[in-house]
C-alpha cells in the first residue's frame, strides 16, 4: 500500500520511518440518563478503538506529504506519535534517526508542530512576546533568531499585528503567528494538523505559499493534515490516505484520480431549457442553458455521452474537466463505508 | 411542563457529567470529609473547656460548622459563569430559547444534585460517627432552615450573576477577581467561621450585609443560635435587593457580557 | 545538574519573569487591581484565624503573636509557592486533566526543567510576601527573634520545606489526573484547599489521631504549625527542627515517583480531552 522510498535511498534521506505502528484507546461510554449514571461508574462499558493499526510510513527528507482521511480516521494520533507526544503499542517510529520518546529533548528542538485548535502563543501577551519566549526556550542564538524573525514576519505578514495581543487576533492571524512560531527556530521537519482549520482564503494562501518557499528554499520536510483537498493538491506532491487506522493509499494524486475513480465533469449548453438525459452520467446541476454532469471516465467514453446528448438536444457548447478533488475523495470515503 | 423540562433537561446533564470518566472523582469527596474532619478536631481543640463568649456552644459549633460543609455548594453559589466569562462563550447562553439565568440555575442544580446525593448526604449520616449532632435545633428550626436555605440560595445566585456582570463591565481579570471575592466571602458569609466569634463586635455588624444572608443566617437558623424571624426578614429583604440588582446591571450590561471575550 | 542546565535554568526564570512583568504592567488599573487583590485575598485568608486569636487572647496554648507568626509563616509559604509554581504549575491536576501537558512536551528541555521554570511569576505571585513579611517582622520583634544569623538560616529552610511539601503534596494527587483527567481535573484545588484552610491553626492539644494525620498523610501540620514550634524555640526537642526537611524529601520522592508512573501512563494513553482554560492566560 505505501510508497516505499526508492531503492538506493540512504538512510540519512529517510526523514521519516514507520513501521508497524499500532495503537489503541479505550473509550468509555456512557448513557446520557441519569437513573444509569451509578452503573456506568461501577460498570463501566468500554470501546476499544484500533486508532492506528500496522501503519507503515516512509517520508523523504524534503518532501511534502499529505496526510488524509475520514474524520476518527488516526490522522492526528500519527501525527502525535511522530511529534513524541505519545508512545505506539506496537511497531517503531524514527524521525529525523531519533526515537521521539527515547530522545525527546533532543528531537523536538529539531522539529517543528502546529496543531490548528491548538495555539502556542500566549493568550494575555503580544505575539512578540510570545516569539521571545520561544528564543530562550529552544536557545535559539539571537543573531540567528533575528534573521529568522525577520524572514518569518516578512514572508507571514506577521508585522500588522505583532505587537497586538493574541486574543485580540483573528483566526488566521492566530495560525500565521503560530505557523511562524514553530519555525523560527529552523525546524528541519513540520508536522502541519490541520493547519488552516477555519481561516479564510487570502490568509491561507499566504501559509501555503510559505510552506512552498521554505521547502523549495531550506528542503524542510512537511507533513500535514488537512480536510481541504485542494489546499492538499496544491501543496504536496504525494498523499497517504489512512482509513480506520491503516493507510489504505500512498502515492500521488493523479495515481489516486486514476485507482479509485476517473471523476470527470462535463457541462453542456442547450438551446432547449431541460438538461438531456445521459446514461452513465449524474446531472449535478442546470443554470441559464448550461447543465453540469459528473461521470467516470473509467466507465463511461466523453464520446458516447456526446452522442446521446446531441441525439436529445441541440448543443451550443461543450467543456470538460476534472472532478474536483473533494469528489474524488468524498466517492473514496464512500466505498470505504460500504 | 415544557418549559420546566428544558430546565430539568439541563440540570441532569450537568448531574450525568459530574461523575466523570472514572470513579476517582470520589476522592475529592474524601479530600472534603478530612478537611471537615480535622476542622472539627480543631474547634474542640481550640475551645474545649472554654467558653464561646456568645450564644454559641461548642457543640453548636461543631453542628454550625458540620451543615455548613454539608451544604457548601448552596452557601457559596459559584454557577459556569466565570468559566462562560473566561471561554467568551456568554453569548452562546443568549442563542437558546431559556432564560439566561435559568440557564445557569439549571446547571447549578445539576452539580447540586450529585454532590448531595455523594457527598452531603452521606456525610450528614456519618455525623454521629464525628461526635456531631447532625439534626437542627428544634422543630421550628427544622420548618425554618429550608425557607431561609432557599433565600440563601436566591442571594448567593443574585451575588454571583452581579459580580459576574461587574467583573467584565470594570474589565478586571476575572480569575483575580474571582479568587478575591472567594476569600472576601469566606469570611464574611461567616461560613467559615461564625460571625458571632469576630472580635470587636464586628459580627453584628457584618450580619447586615448580604453575605451573612447566604451562609450565616440559615446556618444561625439550623443550630438555633439567632432569632429566626428576623433573619429570615433580612434575607427576603436582600434577595429582592439583589435580584434586582442582578437583573438591572445585565440588562445595562448585556451587549458587554454578550461580546466579551470576542 | 550540570552548568548548561543551571545557565538554562536562570535564563528560563528570565524569560518567564519578564513575561510576568509584562503581563502586570500592560495597564495601570490592570497592574493595581492584580497587586492589591491577592494581598488581600491572602489576608482575607489568614484574617478568621487572627480574629479568633484576638478575641480568645491566643489560641490553643499560642499566644497572640506567635499566633501572628504562624499566620505570618503560612503566608510566606503560600507566597513561595505562588512566585514559582503559577500557571497551574501547582495546580497540576488541570493541566493533566484538560490535556495541557502536550504543550509541554514539545518543548527542547527536561519535564522537570519546564515545571520549576514556567510557573515563575516574580512580580504576579509575589503580592503576598509584603503583608506576610510584615506579619513576621512585628511577630519577629515582638517575640523577640531573629537576632543570630543561625536562626535565619533555619528559618529559610523550614519555608523552603514547607513550601516543596505543600507543591509535593498537590502533585501526589494531581498525578490522579494522568488516569482520571475528567474526574480529578480539580483535585489539586481540593488538595491544597484542605492545606490552606487549615495551615493557620496551631495543632497542639490535638489528639494522636489528629496530629499524627496532620503530620503524616495530610502533611498540614508540616505547612506552617510544626515548623514554627520549632522556630519559636517551643519545640519538644532540638530535633524538631529535622522533621520538616525530611518531610519535604519524603514527600518530593513520593510525589516524584506518582508523577513518573502518571507520566508513563499518558505516554501510552495521550489525553482525549483538551481544553485551553488557563493554559498561557
Amino acid at each position: 500500500m505505501n510508497a516505499p522510498a526508492p531503492p538506493g535511498t540512504s538512510a540519512s534521506d529517510i526523514a521519516v520511518d514507520a513501521r508497524g505502528l499500532c495503537k489503541c484507546f479505550y473509550q468509555r461510554q456512557r448513557s446520557e440518563k441519569l437513573s444509569e449514571v451509578f452503573a456506568n461508574l461501577l460498570r463501566p462499558r468500554v470501546r476499544l478503538v484500533e486508532a492506528l493499526r500496522q501503519v507503515d510510513l516512509q517520508v523523504r527528507r524534503g518532501e511534502i506529504v499529505a496526510y488524509a482521511g475520514p474524520n476518527g480516521a488516526g490522522k492526528s494520533t500519527t501525527v502525535k506519535l511522530l511529534c513524541g507526544i505519545l508512545a505506539p503499542d506496537a511497531g517503531r517510529v524514527r524521525v529525523l534517526g531519533l526515537d521521539p520518546i527515547a530522545d525527546r529533548v533532543r528531537y523536538v528542538g529539531r522539529i517543528g508542530v502546529v496543531f490548528g485548535q491548538r495555539t502556542e502563543l500566549w493568550w494575555d501577551h503580544p505575539v512578540a512576546a510570545s516569539f521571545e519566549w520561544k528564543r530562550v526556550v529552544w536557545e535559539i542564538p539571537r543573531p540567528r533568531y533575528e534573521r529568522l524573525l525577520g524572514r518569518v514576519r516578512e514572508l507571514l505578514g506577521l508585522d500588522e499585528f505583532f505587537h497586538s495581543l493574541t486574543r485580540e487576533l483573528s483566526l488566521g492571524q492566530r495560525m500565521r503567528a503560530d505557523l511562524g512560531l514553530a519555525l523560527v527556530h529552523e525546524p528541519e521537519i513540520l508536522f502541519l494538523d490541520e493547519p488552516t482549520i477555519g481561516v479564510d482564503v487570502l490568509a491561507k494562501r499566504h501559509i501555503l505559499e510559505f510552506i512552498m518557499q521554505l521547502n523549495r528554499e531550506r528542503r524542510v520536510t512537511v507533513m500535514l493534515t488537512s480536510h481541504d483537498m485542494d489546499e492538499l493538491e496544491q501543496l504536496a506532491g504525494r498523499i497517504a490516505l489512512i482509513d480506520r487506522g491503516r493507510i489504505a493509499f500512498d502515492g500521488d494524486f493523479d495515481q489516486l484520480r486514476r485507482r479509485f475513480a476517473d471523476r470527470r465533469r462535463l457541462r453542456l449548453q442547450t438551446r432547449a431549457g431541460e438538461a438531456p438525459v445521459l446514461q452513465g452520467a449524474q446531472l449535478l446541476g442546470s443554470e441559464g442553458g448550461w447543465h453540469e454532469y459528473t461521470f467516470d471516465a473509467a466507465r463511461t467514453q466523453i464520446a458516447g455521452l456526446l452522442a446521446q446528448a446531441s441525439a436529445r438536444s441541440e448543443i451550443l457548447d461543450v467543456e470538460t474537466h476534472r472532478a474536483p478533488l473533494d469528489e474524488v475523495i468524498a466517492d473514496i470515503y464512500q466505498q470505504w463505508r460500504q | 411542563m415544557k418549559t420546566l423540562h428544558k430546565y430539568w433537561k439541563t440540570a441532569a446533564l450537568t448531574a450525568a457529567g459530574q461523575a466523570g470518566d472514572h470513579p476517582l472523582f470520589l476522592l475529592d469527596y474524601l479530600l472534603r470529609l478530612l478537611r471537615v474532619g480535622v476542622l472539627l478536631g480543631l474547634w474542640r481543640v481550640l475551645l474545649e473547656g472554654r467558653q464561646t463568649g456568645v450564644e454559641l456552644t461548642l457543640a453548636q459549633l461543631l453542628t454550625y460548622t458540620l451543615v455548613a460543609e454539608i451544604f457548601r455548594d448552596q452557601l457559596a453559589c459559584r454557577t459556569q459563569l466565570q468559566q462562560a466569562l473566561w471561554e467568551g462563550s456568554v453569548g452562546n447562553y443568549f442563542l437558546r430559547p431559556m432564560s439566561v439565568f435559568g440557564q445557569f440555575a439549571a446547571r447549578l442544580g445539576g452539580e447540586w444534585l450529585f454532590n448531595l446525593a455523594f457527598f452531603s448526604l452521606p456525610l450528614a449520616l456519618a455525623a454521629p460517627l464525628l461526635g456531631v449532632e447532625p439534626l437542627p435545633a428544634g422543630g421550628g428550626a427544622a420548618l425554618l432552615f429550608p425557607l431561609s436555605l432557599g433565600l440563601a440560595v436566591a442571594v448567593g445566585l443574585a451575588l454571583e450573576l452581579f459580580f459576574g456582570a461587574l467583573v467584565v463591565y470594570l474589565e478586571h481579570n476575572i480569575y483575580n477577581a474571582y479568587r478575591l471575592r472567594d476569600a472576601l466571602t469566606a469570611l464574611l458569609s461567616g461560613a467559615l467561621i461564625p460571625l458571632e466569634l469576630l472580635p470587636w463586635d464586628l459580627g453584628p455588624l457584618l450580619a447586615w450585609l448580604p453575605f451573612a444572608a447566604t451562609a450565616s443566617a440559615p446556618l444561625r437558623i439550623y443550630v438555633g443560635s439567632g432569632e429566626p424571624w428576623p433573619l429570615l426578614l433580612l434575607q427576603a429583604f436582600w434577595a429582592a435587593a439583589t435580584w434586582l440588582l442582578a437583573l438591572w446591571f445585565w440588562r445595562l450590561n448585556r451587549e458587554r457580557l454578550v461580546t466579551h471575550g470576542g | 545538574m550540570g552548568v548548561r542546565t543551571c545557565k538554562k535554568l536562570l535564563r528560563l526564570w528570565g524569560v518567564y519573569a519578564y513575561l510576568d512583568f509584562m503581563f502586570m504592567t500592560r495597564d495601570l488599573r490592570f497592574f493595581l487591581h492584580c497587586f492589591f487583590s491577592d494581598a488581600v485575598l491572602n489576608l482575607a485568608a489568614v484574617s478568621g484565624t487572627f480574629l479568633l486569636a484576638e478575641r480568645f487572647a491566643g489560641l490553643g496554648g499560642w499566644s497572640q503573636p506567635q499566633v501572628v507568626f504562624l499566620l505570618g509563616y503560612g503566608m510566606l509559604v503560600g507566597g513561595l509557592i505562588n512566585t514559582f509554581f503559577g500557571f497551574n504549575v501547582l495546580y497540576i491536576s488541570r493541566r493533566l486533566g484538560r490535556g495541557q501537558l502536550d504543550h509541554t512536551l514539545i518543548q527542547p528541555q527536561p519535564l522537570w526543567l519546564s515545571l520549576l521554570t514556567e510557573g515563575f511569576t516574580p512580580i504576579s505571585g509575589s503580592a503576598i510576601l509584603l503583608p506576610a513579611s510584615g506579619l513576621l517582622l512585628w511577630a519577629g520583634a515582638t517575640l523577640g527573634l531573629g537576632s543570630a544569623a543561625r536562626w535565619w538560616a533555619l528559618f529559610v529552610l523550614q519555608a523552603l520545606s514547607s513550601a516543596a511539601i505543600a507543591l509535593s503534596f498537590s502533585f501526589l494527587w494531581g498525578s490522579l489526573a494522568f488516569w482520571a483527567p475528567r474526574a480529578a481535573e480539580e483535585i489539586s484545588s481540593s488538595a491544597l484547599r484542605l492545606v490552606y484552610q487549615l495551615k493557620p491553626f496551631p495543632l497542639d492539644g490535638s489528639g494522636p489521631l489528629l496530629m499524627g494525620g496532620l503530620l503524616s498523610l495530610l502533611p498540614v501540620g508540616f505547612v506552617a504549625w510544626y515548623p514554627c514550634r520549632f522556630l519559636l524555640g517551643i519545640a519538644l526537642s532540638p530535633w524538631d527542627g529535622a522533621a520538616t526537611p525530611l518531610a519535604a524529601f519524603f514527600f518530593a520522592l513520593l510525589a516524584s515517583w506518582a508523577f513518573t508512573r502518571g507520566k508513563k501512563h499518558y505516554e501510552r494513553t495521550g489525553s482525549s480531552r483538551y481544553l485551553s482554560f488557563g493554559h498561557r492566560s
